[in-house]
């Protein structure tokens, strides 16, 4: 089954990118020898697992709800928490195995009440930056206009900062904040299940494939299951970018982008 | 009619909810499982709202294995497959769920038969999510089943038109029963509908038809003058939605 954006990076569709950058710019030149030692990456979903044994341990977590009281009606809550859907541990697991060293941060923005999700999902992205996260993942977004303005501002708040994030793009079609906008790494599924590989698409919005569809992930309670969604393919390109960052600390988001696209499978 | 029946009729209004909505609505979810589940030739089909205050999912409609026990069942929205499909608005499929027996169960519990693979989509309006329409053991050997997950999605929009319809009417019909149980000669039936979370949208469409029935006694230009106004709101939140999009 192929989500939304997926069939972009059917093997027989997709085209060859140039790589624009000198050979030089190798995988091995990439993310050779690198774990993703010393890369903080914040996992913006419904919490992990840290005790599930493909996730390994997280290195903080934060949980975020809706206070009409609070200052701009979100409070959050330092120290840890469960995971009550499951899916937050698949990105976990995931990123955990490509980049086996980086740091993990839980920011957890659901499973407690619907009420004000959207500004419960900022106040969380607006922590990550504020505390120099390398890279965010987020594999979900809203799709209500009225919170447009503010997710692009805090997209350009995260690119000025070198903050990496990395959005899932819908599973079906409609518009999305963050994952539409072009400072950030917009990630659908591609059929192959290569952890390492992946795809640069020539015609944007969504720039990134990597593996999401029938993927086995870690779920809640130390299990894994098999499952679908752009929301996989994300955490395994921050994955990616955990591990160059590693190895190149100095790149920007821009530098990051350009370095992708000379080693994804389709370039050339 | 009297004041007093008046007042009755829209106490007995407000009491009887979604009884006021059109009875075909229940019969447009029963239709849309049913032909959904022998669409992707599946074991089972149901739809969950949310309730009310959005803590719980209702589900209310359900055909196939298990259908029977489980319509009225109510689990929390704020955890398992449904509660995230409600939570984010996205999708969900997973498999090789009777591998892991304490997952089966789970799964279970939230559709009244233990299933090895569920897709799970929200049903969901513009402005929010309504609930989540499931689908249990499909069959995916069908051709074209890869877009199984946007085609299920057809259905839920569907449903949701079908719930938002019968909201509208429901809230409507007992805003308008209620602002009559109150009006007097000489007072416009719009300027004593009492909003509400949930009747603003009515209560608006209410004073827009008590003004534009005001234009009769207005001349032709004025008349002119206010359609040329109305269709410049309309072009203009046209035009912003599209640039939305």
């Amino acid at each position: 089954m192929r989500p939304a954006w997926s069939e972009q990076f059917d093997a027989t569709l997709l085209a060859p990118v140039p790589r624009a950058l000198p050979d030089a710019v190798s995988r091995e030149w990439a993310w050779g020898g690198a774990t993703g030692a010393g890369i903080d990456v914040a996992i913006i979903d419904s919490g992990i697992d840290g005790a599930h044994p493909l996730v390994g341990g997280v290195d903080s977590a934060v949980a975020f709800h809706f206070d009409p009281d609070a200052d701009d009606q979100v409070a959050a809550e330092t120290g840890p928490h469960d995971d009550l859907f499951g899916h937050g541990t698949a990105c976990a697991g995931i990123i955990r195995r490509v980049a086996p060293q980086c740091r993990l941060h839980s920011l957890r923005v659901l499973g407690e009440r619907l009420t004000g999700k959207g500004l419960v999902f900022a106040a969380a992205l607006r922590w990550a930056i504020e505390h120099r996260m390398h890279v965010v993942n987020m594999s979900l977004s809203t799709g209500k206009s009225d919170y447009y303005a503010i997710f692009h501002e805090l997209a350009d708040l995260a690119y000025f900062n070198r903050v990496m994030l990395v959005c899932a793009v819908n599973n079906v079609p409609g518009p999305t904040y963050p994952s539409e906008y072009a400072t950030v790494f917009s990630v659908a599924a591609h059929e192959r299940k290569d952890p390492y590989g992946f795809d640069v698409n020539p015609v944007p919005p969504v720039e990134f494939g990597a593996p999401g569809i029938e993927v086995e992930v870690a779920w809640s309670n130390g299990r894994t299951i098999t499952s679908t969604g752009n929301s996989f393919a994300a955490p395994h390109l921050a994955g990616l970018i955990a591990l160059v960052l590693s190895k190149h600390p100095e790149l920007t988001p821009s530098d990051m982008k350009a370095v992708l696209r000379a080693i994804a499978d389709n370039s050339r | 009619m009297t004041e007093t029946t008046l007042a009755d009729l829209a106490a007995l209004a407000t009491m009887a909810g979604p009884a006021f909505a059109p009875p075909e609505s229940a019969r447009l979810l029963d239709a849309i499982v049913v032909t959904a589940k022998e669409l992707f030739g599946a074991a089972a089909c149901s739809i969950g709202l949310l309730t009310e205050d959005e803590s719980e999912i209702v589900f209310t409609t359900a055909t196939g294995a298990g259908a029977d026990d489980f319509v009225g069942t109510r689990i929390s929205s704020g955890t398992g497959i449904a509660g995230w499909v409600v939570s984010t608005g996205q999708p969900m499929d997973l498999s090789g769920l009777r591998a892991d027996q304490r997952f089966a169960r789970d799964v279970a519990e939230q559709s009244g038969y233990v299933p090895d693979e569920i897709l799970a989509v929200p049903v969901a309006t513009d402005e929010r999510v309504l609930g989540v329409l499931e689908v249990l053991d499909r069959d995916v050997a069908r051709v074209d089943s890869e877009r199984d997950m946007r085609l299920l999605t057809l259905f839920a929009n569907q449903a949701a038109l079908a719930i938002q319809a019968a909201d509208v009417f429901a809230h409507l019909g007992r805003s308008l029963l209620d602002a009559a149980a109150r009006v007097s000669p000489g007072v416009q039936i719009a300027n004593v509908i009492v909003p509400t979370p949930r009747n603003g949208s009515a209560g608006d469409l209410a004073e827009i038809a008590s003004l534009l029935s005001e234009l009769r006694d207005a001349g032709p230009r004025e008349r002119a003058l206010a359609v040329k106004v109305l269709r410049d709101v309309l072009d203009y939140t046209r035009g912003r939605d599209r640039r939305r999009r």
